[in-house]
């Protein structure tokens, strides 16, 4: 099977890409907060997607890591959870760039979705903080409404910051 | 190039397992040494995305704060007008206990009913009737002064005109008993319909804005002593042999609220001290005599003997012979206490037939005798 042909990014547009990640780990901190609740938009989630499509998987896989990592500092009850989640998500999601970024917002948007809920229930079956019918109702309401907040803010980044996040083709 | 590619792949896979091997191996670590190494990260990488959430955190409890802030002014703002309402209400029932307290007995309490539909503004409806010994033309007040009188009694209820009701009138004289006259409702526009005017004062007396005016227990029907209200100033009238003052009511229409309804027994003894203290009548005539001016002396002294022609007239139970005395031309103080005390069967001062009023019925100066040459 041959592989994909692997797109090949410029400097500029590595320094475009890692400048939208920066913004959006920052927007995770600053803006989060303020819209704190049962269904939250994933800002890391975004960002790690977005990069992720421009990297190679080994250093998506990296850059995973490391952002799970900062994650989990400030949750330190679950230290390594995200970060081992946000690696495998990063992996994938470097593995299907083809098919995650095929010039398609709605496409984008459904795949940021899917990303979003195998993320939350990845964690939530690592920290293991809810049982019974909570998990259920986490699981299947409150987890896709933010998968579906999260595919919005993406599509809408898509279409308005276009050249910090889409990525580009030789 | 595919040796490459495979060497490629073989890289990413590496560095994915590596990846994940030290994700499970960070999850795996002690407790301490994983919140250790957090707070590491926290205070050196992290620390100005730390910062950022905090502050971020810190608007968002801002501004529901705000809106909890909001809520509770507007319950505060709520509670203050009801607390204030409570307090003015407090404020009336002591003023009302401290009234019941100097009067002693001779009086009932009563409340008032609300108003039914458009009716009457200045008549009040009473919560007392005449199982409780109210009777017609019984004297209302509270703690500020007079209110009206009874006009009305059921058994159980009883209605009561105001003082700005068209019919209402009350012999009146300046607490300083140096002025004598009718007090009646204003009857103008607007707010000032809830004024009085006192009439037939002599032109010699002169009344100061801020004078309290009180009954003069002439008439009987209002005793002695009763705050009616405060001059506010004169009037320009037609009649240049008498002065017309404006008269600010002591008891607002607001602060009509529970009234004490003066029994007959207390009427005649007196209310003298519960409000003011004044001299009786006879010496407040006297003393009117004695000051030397003629027409005052005239005046007072028919005054004096119109009073007592009255009553004597009362006690003898001659109501016609003494009305036709009084009426057969005496003073402008007869006239006065003719207005309010000229009853025999039925007290005068505010007789629902006011076909006239005593004060413009006649000429002032009908009954003051001719001046020795």
């Amino acid at each position: 099977m041959r592989r994909p042909q692997q797109q090949t990014a410029g400097t500029g547009s590595a320094l475009l890409a890692w400048v939208g990640f920066a913004f959006l780990l920052t927007a995770n901190f600053a803006v989060g907060p303020l819209f704190s609740g049962r269904a939250t938009i994933d800002f890391i989630v975004i960002a790690i997607l977005f990069s992720s499509v421009r990297m190679r998987p080994g250093l998506a896989a990296v850059t995973g890591l490391l952002t799970g990592l900062a994650v989990d500092a400030l949750a330190p009850g679950s230290f390594g959870a995200a970060a081992l989640v946000l690696t495998l998500v990063a992996f994938g999601a470097s593995r299907l760039k083809a098919v995650f970024f095929a010039e398609h917002v709605a496409l984008t948007g459904l795949f940021v979705f899917a990303g979003k809920w195998l993320f939350d229930i990845a964690m939530t079956l690592l920290t293991g903080g809810t049982s019974g019918t909570s998990v259920i109702v986490t699981l299947l309401w409150w987890s896709p409404l933010s998968a579906v907040l999260t595919a919005l803010l993406a599509v809408l980044l898509l279409t308005v910051f276009r050249p910090l996040y889409r990525p580009h083709t030789n | 190039m595919a040796p490459r590619v495979r060497s490629d792949g073989r890289l990413d896979t590496g560095l994915v397992l590596v990846c994940v091997l030290l994700a499970v191996f960070a999850l795996i670590l002690p407790r301490r040494t994983r919140e250790g190494f957090a707070a590491t990260l926290r205070t050196t990488i992290l620390s100005p995305l730390v910062a950022l959430e905090g502050r971020a955190a810190s608007v968002r409890a801002a501004i529901i704060a705000r809106t909890d802030v909001l809520v509770t002014r507007g319950q505060l703002a709520t509670q203050a007008l009801q607390v204030k309402a409570v307090a003015d209400e407090n404020v009336t029932l002591r003023k009302l206990l401290g009234l019941s307290a100097r009067l002693q007995d001779g009086f009932v309490p009563a409340e008032l009913l609300p108003p039914r539909g458009a009716g009457d503004d200045f008549t009040i409806a009473l919560a007392t009737g005449s199982d409780a010994g109210v009777q017609p033309f019984l004297p209302v007040v509270t703690a500020d002064g007079l209110v009206g009188m009874v006009q009305s009694v059921d058994r159980a209820t009883s209605f009561a005109i105001t003082w700005a009701h068209p019919d209402f009138r009350v012999s009146a004289m300046s607490v300083d008993e140096g002025a004598f006259g009718i007090v009646q409702p204003h009857l103008g526009a607007g707010a000032e319909r809830w004024l009085l005017e006192m009439r037939g004062v002599p032109f010699r007396a002169t009344l100061q804005p801020g004078t309290l005016i009180v009954s003069s227990g002439l008439g009987a029907t209002y005793p002695r002593g009763i705050p009616v209200g405060t001059v506010l100033g004169e009037l320009s009238t037609p009649e240049k042999w008498a002065r017309t003052y404006l008269v600010k009511p002591s008891v607002l229409p607001n602060a009509i609220g529970p009234v004490l309804v003066l029994l007959s027994a207390r009427t005649q003894r007196g209310v003298n001290g519960v409000w003011t203290t004044v001299s009786a009548s006879d010496s407040a005539a006297r003393a009117v005599a004695a000051a030397g001016d003629s027409l005052a002396r005239a005046a007072a002294l028919d005054e004096l003997a119109a009073r007592r022609a009255a009553l004597d007239a009362a006690a003898d139970t001659l109501a016609d012979s003494t009305l036709a005395f009084v009426a057969g031309g005496r003073s402008t103080a007869a006239d006065s206490a003719r207005a309010d005390s000229a009853r025999v069967r039925d007290r005068a001062d505010s007789v629902a037939r006011a076909r006239r009023r005593p004060d413009s019925a006649k000429p002032r100066v009908t009954g003051v005798p001719p001046a020795p040459r």
